[in-house]
């Protein structure tokens, strides 16, 4: 088990709550609205700006969030004219920003770099800064105030984004504003779960929050719950075990999903689709 | 009074396409008229709908929809016009109560950075009633039939409580029973709020008798505008609907 000292726990378990909150609350909306493939390529975005950053000589979280956010400006117009389907997206975008950020990952001198280069691969505790938990404290009360602030539009939204606009609500911009804030979730975790990993972040505890959940009310406080108990549930077994902390809590939030998934109620009762033929 | 909607020469062409989906279309609706646009599949009628609340915007021509230019000022607009979908669908698994989605409705009335106060919340509560959904308010929508859907899209758009409402195909999914609850639930609905309708209709034999006028499409230009009756007995209706033409006969 690491020694660590009583700072350094604060700072990485505030690091990881608040990682777990802003990822899973941003994950309903993603998961709800279809947004999935624009998200994994906006987390590998993230990746790829934070290597960039790293080559750069710039702070990496700066790369990660310019690239998120412009990804997500970027993606949201054309994932809105359905000029790019999601595979594309997938399959173009996403193999781009990996070579890529494999590429400035590369590209950079010393062997001290490729310590600091597979934090960002793979996540890292010891990642985890002050200034870190700042960011994501602003980030988790700018997300907590949309959500209360724009409760019955984003309601609206995620129920229906056409029948939202025929009852007088400007979804498109609602739609962007999910994307920028998500885009903004992805960078800031990306400390400590990792560039390949974070994504998991954001769907896993929204999808199982939805197993169990018929009131979309419910589901938008039970994701983050979910989020934070398997986030410090992987980081615990991170510091007990000395693993990875971005594996340990993706394999910890598979896993639950995974049983939610076997036990759901709702799926169970939701009748089989027909199989086409 | 200025008219409630006012059409002058719209036309609508979809992105990627040549021919436009309506065009030429002057059309001028009272407050408080109701009117039913009727046409064969696929000769604009929803188009007509959708540029009139702006959710598709005119390539030619100018919309006015209670004095206010949809062009400009569409989230206004449909703030205080209804409309009720042709085919609105819910997967099972969606997790969002009869009830919310039927508030939802009024999110564009309420305004933005306001919540809902009580009498948003009567408004959704008679509308539940009004359209005999009371006992499923607090039922996933997923478990909903094909028709409760319908009529909870219904009460959506009838506690928005609008200026104006927006029918496409309404009462499709509905046995004859239930339709006939649904249409008494809107005229009086629309007695009491003395709201203008613009309903559409592929089939003439669903346009109710409340109806002022019939406006009758064809390849998205309008060949047809007058009162009911006189519009029914119309001997140039065969050449848009020949099966009414033989039934009538």
């Amino acid at each position: 088990m690491l020694d660590l000292t009583t700072g350094f726990l604060l700072t990485v378990l505030s690091g990881t709550a608040l990682a777990a909150y802003v990822c899973s609350a941003a994950g309903v909306f993603v998961v709800r609205m279809g947004l999935t493939a624009i998200g994994f390529t906006m987390s590998h975005a993230a990746f790829a700006g934070a290597a960039f950053a790293l080559w750069a000589g710039v702070e990496p979280v700066a790369g990660a969030l310019a690239f998120a956010v412009t990804t997500a400006l970027a993606l949201g117009p054309l994932a809105e004219r359905a000029r790019l389907r999601a595979e594309v997206m997938l399959g173009f975008l996403f193999s781009l920003l990996m070579a890529l950020g494999f590429m400035f990952l590369a590209m950079l001198p010393g062997e001290a770099a490729s310590g600091v280069a597979l934090r960002i691969v793979w996540g890292s505790v010891f990642s985890v800064g002050r200034y870190d938990v700042l960011y994501l404290v602003a980030l988790a009360c700018a997300l907590l105030t949309f959500d209360l602030a724009f409760r019955k539009e984003l309601m609206a939204v995620l129920f229906d984004r056409r029948l939202a606009t025929a009852s007088g609500v400007d979804a498109r911009a609602f739609t962007y504003a999910i994307l920028v804030l998500t885009g903004l979730a992805v960078a800031l975790s990306l400390r400590l779960v990792g560039g390949l990993l974070v994504f998991a972040l954001i769907i896993n505890p929204a999808s199982t929050a939805l197993q169990f959940l018929d009131d979309m009310k419910r589901v938008l406080w039970a994701a983050p719950a979910v989020g934070l108990a398997t986030s410090l549930g992987g980081l615990l077994l991170s510091l007990a075990w000395d693993l990875p902390v971005g594996s340990a809590i993706i394999i910890v939030s598979a896993l639950v999903l995974a049983a939610a998934i076997v036990v759901s109620p709702r799926r169970r009762r939701a009748p089989v689709p027909p199989v086409a033929t | 009074m200025a008219d409630a909607v006012v059409l002058e020469g719209v036309a609508v062409v979809y992105e990627g396409e040549r021919t436009p989906a309506i065009r030429d279309v002057d059309l001028r609706v009272a407050h408080g008229e109701h009117v039913v646009v009727v046409g064969p599949n696929g000769s604009g009628k929803t188009t007509l709908l959708e540029a009139i609340n702006g959710m598709l915007p005119a390539t030619a021509g100018r919309v006015t929809v209670l004095g206010m230019d949809v062009a400009s000022e569409g989230g206004r607009v449909r703030a205080r016009v209804g409309y009720v979908l042709q085919d609105v669908q819910a997967d099972p698994m969606d997790p969002f109560l009869a009830r919310d989605v039927v508030m939802m409705g009024r999110a564009g009335r309420i305004g933005v950075l306001r919540w809902p106060r009580r009498e948003d919340q009567e408004a959704v509560d008679r509308s539940i009633a009004a359209m005999g959904l009371s006992q499923l308010a607090g039922r996933p929508v997923g478990k909903l039939s094909g028709g409760e859907l319908q009529r909870l899209m219904l009460a959506r758009a009838m506690a928005q409580g609008p200026d104006v409402m927006l029918l496409d195909e309404p009462l499709a999914h509905l046995d004859v029973d239930a339709r006939a609850h649904a249409r008494a639930a809107l005229e009086g609905w629309r007695a009491a709020a003395g709201a203008t309708v613009v309903e559409v209709s592929h089939d003439l034999g669903g346009v109710p008798a409340t109806a002022d006028r019939i406006v009758v499409l064809e390849e998205g230009r309008v060949v047809m505008d007058g009162p009911r009756d006189a519009v029914l007995a119309s001997d140039r209706l065969r050449a848009t609907f020949p099966q009414w033409g033989a039934l009538r006969a």
